[in-house]
């Protein structure tokens, strides 16, 4: 019997671990109309950024030199015109993003590492009576009017008595699985949610429309990320590394620097570029606290929105433009850490 | 640079919460000395060795290095380099970086760190590979470079946590070897953890066998082979291990189903295993040896063949010459030399003496 090797179909793939030509066609078709559906809206708010009002209102308009005149107006609006509020925006997002990223991988790393490290195990009956001291020490001062001082006083000595007596009868442990999974936790209520209380302890202070509250309220909001996150990188780490470099007579500090360091490097990296990219784009809270002097680049462009000029659709793109290009660069520099699989599993053999 | 010290366990416990991990471990280690610490997996020599080492807290007991109660000691001061099992190697650093590692800690200057380097690279024939990363060797090279990390330093203990495990069986062999060698050369004062009976007979100048937490018998390869205290050592010992029948004393003999063996000098007792060594005994006619079996399975190994018998519900073997050949089913009786038998107690376990 012979087999006769016909020319494959349409159906068939030319070559072992190819795909076949309609495989082909259907796929790239799909893509291809995946990426005009997503790259539109971005040449959209690129041109219309380069229309005057008058095109914008006459449009729709789509191709710049042809459908209508590319004018410079709206840029320089917001660069001559509105210099001061515009670089006032950019320059509270700068300071903000990196403030807040610094200041919670910093801590966070510091409490994932810990809590990769060190068996904790607090107990739950002294955790429970801690909180019902502060929300009493809360009530006492706030609505019975209460001397501050003597109030923490008396909560700090109770809270030491009741550890030495009931702590020893009940002790239910909890561990460190408890411990990050409460952290984590801490995500998962919508930030509406929290962002009155935020507010009214803002304002009770009078840090509202600062760079502190804003940087303070970013760095809480992302700190469980950074755990979560270094977490599993710290878990990563061999603890044999540590081990035998404090054997050879490193000290915590130069084990630290030398071992652990730099192999989570890249998920600092990642974990940064992550926290960076959240606290930049954060609309919500920066509404909230900020009402002028802090006001971050997201506010400046939802301002645009709801002037008495209506809706400054050339100026918003100008905004939107400017702030979407470091995230664009962030983006391209993660997407490198991503792809070379370095975001999980840094330490291998 | 330091000389050989001695080592002094006493009393030693390890409690993790209330498991008790490691029971009053007691061992003196003369300096010098290869001890090897043998038992099966999860019966505490790891344990053992992280608390000598430091990275495990004492519960209860004294360490003392040369004269030194090091119990409280944190793991820098106690001079010690160690090889895990894992070989811990810093991914990030090059091989030559990793062995100078604790030459770096200890500030060594440049000129004289990169000597030592390379005489501990050279000594492990590893002088040519210093530039590359951990990642880009075999599991022999990675070996050789923890082992030069440790030796670089001459500290006065090292510690060995199943180093070869990790190594295919005929690597593991030169390493053996090689191991042996350094460690007699350099003279320096070894621990080496194993679960491998044929690694400890082979390196070791005593032998320390553990099982849950205790330690079972201490001697020489030879003493803890030809000699063992209980069932457990006589069991653990030997490949194939020893044969076990049981049976009872009585007026200085021992008898079981098939079987009657004097067993001169010993108190009566009932539930007792006698147990005699595979190259101890011979394949012999029916109804001509100490007893009679019926083979099991033959096996070959090259240099010789294993026969197994079953005797009652003990499995018997016999170490032959590679020549020898017999059919499966056939009867054929065992013999052995009486005064290569040992007795124990079933219950305890103990050699009855
Ligand atoms: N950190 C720990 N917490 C609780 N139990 C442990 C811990 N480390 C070891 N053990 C227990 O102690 C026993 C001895 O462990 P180990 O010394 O590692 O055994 P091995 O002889 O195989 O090296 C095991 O039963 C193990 O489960
Ligand atoms: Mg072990």
């Amino acid at each position: 019997m012979s087999v006769s090797f016909s020319k494959p179909g349409l159906f068939e793939p030319r070559r072992i671990g190819e795909m076949s030509p309609a495989t082909k066609i259907l796929l790239y078709s799909v893509l291809i109309g995946w990426s005009l559906f997503v790259i539109f809206p971005i040449y959209w708010l690129v041109i219309t950024s380069f229309k005057t009002p008058a095109t914008v209102n006459e449009g729709p308009f789509f191709i710049p030199f042809v459908d209508f005149q590319p004018s410079l107006h709206a840029w320089a609006d917001l660069f001559i015109y509105d210099a001061a509020d515009t670089f006032r925006a950019y320059f509270n997002s700068i300071v903000i993003a990196f403030s807040a990223t610094a200041l919670s991988v910093f801590v966070g790393s510091m409490a994932a590492y810990s809590l990769s490290r060190i068996e904790f195990a607090p107990n739950l009956i002294t955790i429970l009576y801690f909180v019902v001291l502060l929300v009493g020490a809360g009530v006492a001062i706030g609505v019975y009017g209460s001397d501050l001082w003597l109030t923490l006083a008396i909560c700090v000595a109770l809270f030491f008595l009741l550890a030495r007596a009931v702590g020893r009868l009940y002790t239910v442990r909890l561990g460190n699985g408890d411990i990050l999974f409460w952290i984590v936790s801490q995500r998962i209520l919508a930030p509406i949610v929290v962002v009155v209380p935020i507010y009214m302890m803002f304002q009770s202070v009078r840090m509202l429309d600062t760079h502190i509250a804003i940087i303070i309220t970013y760095a809480v909001v992302n700190l469980p990320i950074v755990v979560w996150l270094m977490f599993d990188f710290f878990n990563s780490i061999p603890r044999d590394l540590e081990e035998s470099a404090q054997l050879d007579g490193a000290t915590m500090i130069m084990t630290f620097r030398e071992i652990v360091l730099p192999l989570s490097r890249t998920g600092l990296a990642a974990t940064t570029l992550l926290v960076m990219i959240f606290s930049w784009n954060e609309y919500l809270f920066a509404l909230f606290i900020s009402t002028s002097k802090a006001q971050t680049l997201p506010i400046l462009v939802a301002a645009m929105n709801a002037g008495e000029r209506g809706i400054l659709w050339w100026t918003m793109s100008v905004a939107i433009i400017i702030m979407i290009i470091p995230v664009v660069a962030l983006a391209v520099v993660l997407q490198k850490y991503i792809s070379k699989g370095l975001l999980v599993g840094a330490v291998k053999g | 640079m330091s000389s050989a010290k001695s080592i002094s366990i006493r009393e030693m416990n390890k409690f993790y919460g209330a498991f008790h991990a490691l029971k009053d471990f007691s061992l003196e280690i003369d300096a010098g000395e290869f001890l090897v610490l043998l038992g099966p997996s999860g019966c505490g020599k790891s344990t053992a060795l992280r608390m000598i080492a430091g990275l495990e807290s004492i519960s209860d007991g004294t360490l003392m290095i040369g004269d030194q109660d090091v119990t409280e000691v944190l793991p820098k001061y106690r001079d010690i380099a160690m090889v895990f099992q894992s070989y811990a190697l810093y991914p990030h650093k090059t091989v030559g970086e990793n062995i100078g590692f604790p030459l770096k800690v200890a500030k060594t200057p440049p000129a004289e760190m990169e000597a030592q380097i390379k005489a501990a690279a050279e000594q492990v024939e590893l002088d040519h590979l210093l530039d590359r990363l951990p990642g880009q060797l075999s599991g022999g090279q990675r070996q050789r470079v923890a082992l030069a990390r440790a030796i670089v330093r001459r500290p006065s203990v090292f510690l060995m946590d199943e180093p070869l495990s990790n190594l295919d069986a005929k690597l593991r062999g030169n390493m053996r070897a090689e191991l042996k060698h350094m460690q007699s050369t350099l003279g320096i004062t070894t621990i080496y953890v194993t679960h491998d009976q044929i690694e400890a007979m082979t390196l070791a100048h005593r032998v320390a066998i553990m099982k849950d937490g205790v330690l079972q018998q201490l001697g020489t390869p030879k003493e803890v082979y030809s000699d063992p205290n209980n069932l457990f050592v006589a069991g653990f010992m030997g490949s194939p291990p020893m044969n076990f029948v049981d049976g009872d004393i009585k007026d200085g003999t021992f008898s079981g189903e098939g079987v009657a063996v004097p067993a001169p000098g010993l108190a009566d007792a009932s539930g007792v295993a006698m147990g005699f060594r595979p190259e101890d005994c011979q394949v012999v006619e029916a109804g001509k040896g100490k007893l009679d079996a019926t083979v099991f399975t033959f096996e070959m190994t090259g240099d010789q063949t294993l026969v197994t018998f079953r005797f009652g519900n003990n499995p018997v073997v016999v170490k032959m010459p590679n020549d020898f050949e017999v059919a499966a089913k056939t009867q054929t009786g065992i013999d052995f030399d009486t005064a290569t038998a040992c007795f124990f107690a079933q219950s305890s376990g103990e050699r009855l003496r």
